[in-house]
């Protein structure tokens, strides 16, 4: 039992770690003379990942040929969610970055990011990106803060074989929550394993709660981010609906702790039937963990009483909060060479593509327009012929989420509601006899609390 | 003196240093970018009102008691058995050795398979073929930490078991033999001759245990999250939260500060009562 030494360590290493993290930031990136600028880009693959790793050099050395007074530190670091506060205030961070859509907001919020406003408008970028996805990265005066490059909202990933096991049509994913209900109802029975389930541990619980609450009709703060808002009719119809596929019609196993990581494991195994989660599952579940491609399948986010849209997932590019006016011009041109250009360029499209298929990673898998929408198709039509997931089996979700209606996460503390709501939605899975208006009214206080602060 | 110089600035800036910076931060609101704002008690105020906070604690004391409980005896009887084996014994100590050199995360990611709670899993279908289960082990708010207790006394037993069975080598041999002369038997033999001399080590791996399960984080982390309901949320891994997850170092360190504090009263209550008992 005594791993004492090791908890002692650990015990008197947070305050080091945190006080360690309070030196002053040092500025990141070089300004040298005769307007050469120096700018540190993270994101570059490791060593053991030879393929991408030469890619990425090579697009390093490319950018560096067409932009002489620009030269490029590329660093392989990644978004970690328990470094990069220390990073960031170490003047560690590199002046780009890579990071989820979860993030931007408490980012913002926490100022721990650039204003790119005025050096995307200076570049012409802001006319090229998506509106609707550049919410994302935006602060309610509409001043943007972050470039998304990659872009999803949430459906349901299903099993096609488990689907044609239990007798349902594996193109016909279920529409609404009712048909959820139904269809997780018949694989339990039918095949023995779980119809449906849902991620709870990690903040996910408080993620996908979200995510269902906003396909209910509902939200979770109001529009300032000054009070919870998610104790009424929309939530509590959402809890009931997992409450009555665990407890009424037992379709969701006896497993209540699941995480990305957990979930994406179970699934692949053949022992889910469906769960909630972006078309970029698709690679965790069949190149990292070995789901049968035949057997993904996504459908757009099921609604209930009406369309009312589902959160969006992706990645954005975020310039570090210490870069000078010529770094951010300098990373901005990065962003676009680096990630935006083969949606505008044909040579570029064709490349990336022939990379990803040699590194075997998939190619084509479908998501939203970071760019405009024209732009966006004519993309798809130059990648088509390296495409190499089924994207049939992604018809469903494409088919209606061009159109379905994204909505960004809750505007202030995010993360903070999510690890509040997580409690809540183990206890509807945990407990049957959970009392959901109870649940939800405490956890709003709580979340109340921290908004306040 | 002069030659200490050196050693003592070390000493200085990379261990005090820290806790004092750690003592100021717990009084300011900070993001560690923009300039910060001393808030006075503030920080301890909201740790102090968090509703999570008074659950951790109680969670934290309750793996503290399963642990004495459980996890306390385990290496002392499997040190005093070890010692009485004769031959071959390096083998059994390094059996009970193994789990130690193994990995926490690659441990945790193991026994986190073995509690999978469907019948299918690793360890109910080894009860299922006796009839028991299946049970949920980590998914369920009463059983997740037992669960947790098992796992970290089978990783840390071998530790405690090294240091007991060196308390136990110093034992002079003749004291042995003058019991089994006197027609001892191993029960008299470890009630009279071991225990009185382990009763020290007993003491400071008792206060040490404490002072570590208190700082239960790891496990709790990998294995649940700090669910299901909030059962194994512990104060350790809400400090990490409130850091490394929310960005709030003032609360990450106020409650830090607290654990300290409390930790710290408790070694000295510990050491003030136990001060008659160590030796004999």
């Amino acid at each position: 039992m005594n791993r004492f030494a090791i908890r002692c360590a650990a015990g008197l290493s947070v305050p080091f770690l945190l006080a360690a993290c309070s030196s002053a930031p040092s500025s990141t990136g070089d300004s040298g003379s005769g307007g050469q600028v120096t700018i540190t880009v993270g994101d570059r693959p490791t060593s053991s990942d030879p393929a991408n790793r030469a890619s990425f050099d090579q697009k390093v050395s490319d950018f560096e040929k067409a932009n002489p007074d620009i030269k490029l530190n590329p660093v392989e670091t990644l978004w970690d969610p328990t470094t990069f506060q220390a990073q960031a205030a170490g003047g560690q961070l590199p002046d780009v970055l890579n990071v989820p859509f979860t993030e931007p907001q408490g980012l913002i919020a926490r100022k721990q990011v650039a204003d790119l406003t005025k050096a995307l408008k200076d570049d012409g970028l802001m006319d090229e990106l998506n509106p609707n996805v550049l919410k994302i990265a935006q602060d309610q005066s509409g001043n943007v803060y972050a470039v998304p490059t990659a872009a999803y909202s949430v459906g349901l990933v299903y099993n096609r074989e488990l689907f044609t096991k239990a007798g349902l049509d594996p193109d016909k994913p279920p529409a609404t929550w009712d048909e959820v209900r139904q269809d997780a109802k018949q694989i339990a029975q039918k095949t023995g394993q779980a119809g449906y389930a849902q991620m709870t541990t990690n903040n996910t619980g408080g993620w996908m709660f979200t995510t269902q609450t906003y396909a209910f009709g509902g939200s979770i703060e109001n529009a300032d981010g000054s009070q919870a808002s998610f104790d009424d009719a929309p939530s509590k119809a959402a809890l009931q609906a997992l409450h009555d596929m665990k407890w009424v019609d037992k379709s969701m196993g006896q497993a209540v702790l699941y995480d990305i990581d957990g979930i994406s494991k179970a699934f692949a195994a053949g022992k889910i039937g469906m769960y909630m989660s972006a078309p970029d599952a698709y690679r965790t579940l069949v190149n990292v963990n070995g789901l049968k491609a035949s057997s993904f399948g996504i459908g757009p986010m099921p609604q209930q009483g009406g369309d009312h849209g589902t959160l969006s997932g992706g990645s954005v590019q975020i310039v570090s909060p210490n870069a000078t006016d010529a770094e951010k011009a300098a990373a901005i041109k990065w962003i676009k060479f680096s990630y935006l250009n083969k949606y505008v360029n044909q040579d570029a499209a064709v490349t990336s593509a022939k990379s990803g298929v040699a590194g075997k990673l998939p190619v084509g898998v479908p998501g939203l327009p970071v760019i405009a929408a024209d732009q966006w198709s004519t993309y798809q039509g130059w990648i088509k012929p390296y495409v190499n997931v089924p994207l049939a089996n992604f018809a469903p979700y494409t088919t209606v989420a061009a159109d379905q209606k994204i909505i960004p996460e809750p505007p202030v503390k995010a993360q903070e509601v999510y690890a509040a709501l997580d409690p809540v939605v183990q206890t509807v899975l945990g407990n049957a006899k959970a009392d959901i208006p109870a649940l939800l009214t405490k956890a709003a206080g709580t979340v109340n609390a921290k908004l306040g602060r | 003196m002069l030659f200490a110089l050196p050693v003592l600035l070390v000493f200085v800036v990379f261990s005090w240093g820290p806790i004092v910076k750690g003592l100021v931060m717990s009084v300011q609101q900070t993001n560690l970018v923009d300039p910060v704002k001393w808030v006075g008690l503030e920080n301890f105020r909201y740790v102090l009102t968090d509703p999570g906070v008074g659950q951790a604690a109680l969670n934290t004391v309750w793996f503290t008691l399963l642990a004495l409980l459980f996890g306390f005896p385990v290496p002392v009887l499997l040190a005093m058995f070890l010692s009485e084996l004769r031959g071959k014994s390096w083998l059994y100590t390094t059996l009970a050795y193994l789990p130690v050199i193994t990995p926490p995360v690659v441990a945790i990611l193991l026994w986190r398979f073995f509690y999978d709670p469907s019948p299918s899993g690793m360890f109910n279908s080894i009860l299922g073929t006796v009839g028991l289960g299946p049970y949920p082990w980590l998914d369920s708010p009463s059983s997740a930490m037992p669960s947790i207790v098992l796992e970290a006394t089978w990783a840390g037993a071998g530790n405690a078991v090294i240091i007991y069975l060196a308390a136990l080598t110093s034992v002079r041999a003749d004291l042995y033999e003058a019991a089994e002369l006197d027609g001892a038997g191993v029960v008299r033999r470890v009630w009279h001759v071991m225990l009185p001399h382990l009763r020290g080590v007993l003491l400071l791996m008792l206060l040490l245990q404490v002072i570590g399960t208190m700082q239960l984080f790891t496990e709790p982390l990998l294995f649940t999250g700090g669910g299901p309901q909030g059962s194994t949320m512990t104060i350790l891994l809400l400090i990490y939260n409130y850091a490394f997850v929310n960005g709030d170092y003032g609360a990450a360190t106020a409650l830090s500060v607290l654990l300290a504090l409390a930790l710290a009263v408790l070694s000295a209550v510990f050491q003030f009562a136990t001060r008659g008992w160590s030796t004999e």
